[in-house]
């Protein structure tokens, strides 16, 4: 006899439908299972042959051979289980005739355990995602996957075990959606935070540069001795962001889910937050691996990536960082196939200004060379800084400011702000892909960025007197632009270009002494 | 007699060997009476003149004979620049008295090389803190202004800010180098090198033409600073710095020595305050230098504007950047110091910088302001 079930798996972060077929034959009894499964599918052999027997199925004694279509993409993740275990009990005839008709409504995703309950597996949503593309079917899902329907938008129905499966095809139990599957997603989100800007004192260049970059989807580097409020600025970066939309929201959820990295939390979360320690290895950034998965810069996606102790991560690893902030992608290329996952993350450096982390620190002395902190320094110029469109330099916060009451700004009055310029931004490219100002082509700046009055004049001066070079000034006006938005005002103005001089330390040279 | 061609070429082989170099090649030379004669004997006779081991004769003759002079000659030749020779015309005099004075001075440009040349020596530490850079800066515009020639290393810090002083006047300044003059370092010093040239100052070096920047070097070119020079003025320098070896090669060679105080607490200071405890006079302005000069050097020196009572007139500032200024006074602030104490925005606050800034007036690094000048 002969089963057909329909399943799905990941490629990357997107899903393709997959047809379990289970063949039962005389002969010795036999369980093969071919069409390029990865080790953990092969291991379904004998999941599934516990859980059959132990949720109260017969086991059948013959030539068993199952085969994964198409055939010759590789299959990965431990969800096959379940269609397969329904295959074999099909094929072998231990389902009723309204049963096996149901199968054909119906995709099967989930793990086995050997007492036959389904188990939560990886990348249930994007398998569900696109499922509602390719077909009409509904979906039986892991129950602890439920959420993830809920997400997709999807008809599922969560399974806890083998046996209920059976009796919801065999309309013992009911389909109805879990009420999980109405997870609301259009659900304002309250700006619940642990972590609020106010409680950062002093540092308010740094605080205004932040706003900046939220604002514009601007990269930013922190430079600072250690203990100057670089890592807590960062963290509250995520309060300051506009909310998701429920798109982007999406898309994180995806590589969150082939990840195994969401809970049970029925609401949207917040922009991640991702901030790998610098001995990370370059794939674990990146992504890849033999199969490969989404690294760091994918979990970063629609939110901030934070690399602290930027000047110690090894070469390799920031040049890897070139490509997704660039394009705002990482593919990974393989001999039989190309992988693509998301990765348009606001990455915030934070480093010390020297190997000892002193230099320029009011009350405790640098013991480095002058060549020592050049060399620190150039650790992360060239292309990668090209990319960075602001840098503050902090300093030590004086006990004055510290102990002073009056608190600064919350994160939601600066938010306020920052939604408001988006807001000009999304008018402004209403008919091109560029979301926010620091994406602008250059074609975009030259058209959206005109000089003010005697902004060229400020222009030169600053590139003659002190040593900014011209490749950053693509950079100086897209910046300027979205301080320009903040203020709600249609064209830059000359104050806007000298405040982004502010953000620009590291390609001054200062003034000539010559 | 002028030296032909031959013993030239032979001095610059003696010459280039820096290994260890040290006031035996003199005595050689006086042994043997030329340069030609001593790369005649073998080995052993070198070592028993001169009293070196065997090996480091060996080691001379070797590299000696392996050094190709005409290249050399040719290198000098395309750099525009020349080499005289000890004992030669247009070797300084001053630096015949000097401990193991240099057999061969590459030149680039212009030395005078007078004994009575107003020629003073201003050293100090790399790591410059703003108080030294804006006294550095105070000082050697003031001396410049005044005809007396500068003479520093062309290291970073405050020799750069010496040099600078000099060129931005259109004033000769020499710069004693670490390396061979068919180099330059620190890199980024290149333009200030051109600029020495451009304004008849000079670059000299005792080290073959394209010697590396080695770290033995430096100490040995702080004598020459010293040499050319009539006193020494050390502005800032750590108790272990090339400053203080420069100021003690100049106490060897009988000259003066003078010292800005710093605070005591800035590590940059320790060295000139440790000065002027052992003695060294201190400075307050540059009439105190001037001053101290004998009394042959300051003969040609135009020093009536220094010594007038009126002072210079003021730079105009609006009313925001004469409250920034006076905020800042002589300390170093941050913006968000600067932004809090006088209640303005950080946006408008940092076109009041810019300004400023641009105008050489402050100067920002690590975020932090300080005035550039007094």
């Amino acid at each position: 006899m002969l089963a057909n079930i329909t399943s799905s798996c990941i490629k990357g972060i997107e899903g393709f439908i997959v047809s379990v077929e289970v063949d039962t034959a005389a002969g010795m009894p036999t369980f093969s299972l071919v069409g390029l499964p990865e080790q953990e599918v092969k291991e379904a052999k004998d999941r599934v042959v516990a859980a059959i027997r132990n949720s109260g199925f017969d086991m059948p004694l013959k030539k068993i051979t199952v085969n994964l279509v198409p055939a010759e993409i590789k299959k990965a993740g431990t969800h096959f289980d379940l269609p397969i275990a329904l295959g074999i009990l099909s094929a072998a005839g231990q389902l009723g005739e309204e049963a096996v008709k149901k199968l054909n409504d119906y995709i099967f995703i989930g793990e086995l355990g050997l007492n036959g309950k389904v188990h939560a597996c990886a990348g249930v949503l994007p398998m569900l995602i696109s499922l509602k593309k390719q077909s009409s079917k509904k979906a039986v899902i892991p129950s602890a996957n439920i959420v993830e329907a809920a997400y997709a938008e999807a008809e599922a129905f969560g399974a806890k075990n083998l046996r209920e499966v059976v009796d919801l095809l065999e309309g013992k139990i009911p389909f109805e959606q879990e009420s999980a599957a109405k997870v609301v997603l259009e659900e304002e989100q309250e700006l619940t935070l642990k972590e609020d800007f106010c409680e950062v004192k002093g540092q308010a260049l740094a605080k205004r540069a932040l706003e900046i970059a939220a604002a514009g989807g601007h990269n930013v580097l922190l430079m600072g001795p250690p203990g100057t409020g670089k890592s807590m600025l960062a963290k509250r970066f995520c309060g300051i962001l506009p909310p998701l939309t429920k798109e982007e929201a999406l898309d994180i959820l995806q590589v969150y889910s082939v990840c195994r990295l969401l809970g049970k939390n029925k609401k949207i979360f917040n922009r991640p937050f991702r901030d790998p320690h610098h001995t990370i290895s370059n794939i674990a950034l990146i992504g890849g691996g033999q199969n490969p998965k989404p690294g760091e810069v994918s979990l970063a996606h629609n939110g901030i990536l934070f690399l602290d102790e930027f000047a110690e991560f090894s070469r390799a690893s920031l040049e890897v960082l070139r490509e997704p902030l660039e394009t705002f992608k990482v593919t990974i290329a393989r001999a039989k196939d190309t992988f693509t996952f998301p990765a348009k993350f606001t990455l915030i450096a934070a480093m010390n200004p020297c190997p000892c982390g002193y230099h320029g620190h009011t009350t405790k002395t640098c013991n480095c060379t002058p060549l020592q902190i050049n060399r620190y320094k150039a650790k992360v110029s060239g292309p990668l800084l090209d990319r960075i469109d602001l840098t503050v330099s902090l300093n030590p916060v004086n006990y004055k400011d510290w102990q002073k009451n009056s608190e600064g700004e919350t994160s939601a009055q600066i938010r306020q702000r920052v939604v408001a310029a988006r807001k000009r931004q999304k008018e402004r490219f209403k008919d091109s892909s560029t979301t926010a100002n620091a994406f602008m082509s250059v074609a975009e700046i030259k058209k959206y960025c005109p000089l003010p009055q005697g902004g060229g004049e400020i222009l030169e001066i600053a590139m003659k007197k002190l040593g900014l070079s011209a490749r950053s000034l693509d950079k100086i006006l897209k910046t300027a632009r979205t301080i320009a938005d903040l203020a709600g005002s249609d064209d830059i103005k000359k104050e806007h270009i000298i405040e982004v001089m502010q953000y620009r330390p590291l390609d001054r040279k200062g003034v000539s002494d010559i | 007699m002028p030296l032909t061609f031959d013993e030239k070429a032979a001095l610059l082989k003696i010459n280039s060997f820096s290994y260890l170099r040290a006031d035996w090649l003199g005595r050689l030379l006086d042994i043997f009476g030329s340069g030609q004669e001593i790369l005649k004997q073998d080995a052993k006779t070198l070592s028993e003149e001169g009293k070196v081991s065997l090996g480091t004769a060996q080691h001379f003759l070797k590299s000696a004979t392996e050094f190709d002079a005409e290249a050399e000659f040719e290198n000098i030749q395309k750099a525009n620049a020349k080499v005289v020779f000890k004992g030669e015309e247009g070797y300084p005099e001053t630096l015949l008295a000097i401990k193991e004075p240099p057999l061969a001075l590459y030149i680039r440009g212009v030395l005078d090389t007078s004994p009575n040349a107003a020629a003073v020596a201003m050293v100090g530490t790399r790591k410059i803190t703003p108080y030294g850079r804006r006294v550095a800066t105070k000082l050697a515009e003031d001396l410049t202004n005044s005809a007396v020639i500068l003479v520093s290393g062309l290291a970073r810090g405050v020799d750069s800010l010496v040099h600078a002083a000099a060129v931005r006047s259109q004033n000769p300044t020499w710069a004693l180098i670490g390396t061979g003059i068919g180099r330059c370092y620190p890199a980024e010093n290149k333009e200030l090198a051109r600029a020495i040239l451009d304004n008849g100052g000079a670059i000299i070096s005792e080290l073959p033409f394209n010697s590396p920047p080695l770290a033995q070097h430096f100490p040995r070119r702080n004598r020459l600073i010293a040499g050319l020079s009539r006193l020494v003025v050390v502005v800032e320098g750590e108790v272990k710095s090339g400053a203080l070896i420069t100021a003690k090669m100049a106490l060897e060679q009988g000259l003066d020595v003078l010292s800005v105080p710093g605070p005591i607490d800035s590590p940059q200071s320790n060295g000139t305050n440790k000065l002027i405890r052992e003695g060294a006079a201190m400075v307050m302005d540059a009439r105190d230098i001037i001053d101290a000069l004998p009394l042959n050097s300051k003969l040609g020196l135009n020093t009536k504007k220094l010594y007038s009572e009126e002072n210079p007139p003021e730079q105009e500032f609006t009313e925001q950047e004469a409250k920034v200024l006076s905020l800042i006074g002589q300390e170093t602030k941050t913006i968000d110091d600067m932004a809090q104490a006088l209640k303005i925005e950080i946006s408008e606050l940092a076109g009041i910088l810019f300004n400023l800034e641009v105008n050489g007036v402050l100067i920002c690094a690590d975020g932090q302001y300080a005035k550039k000048k007094f």
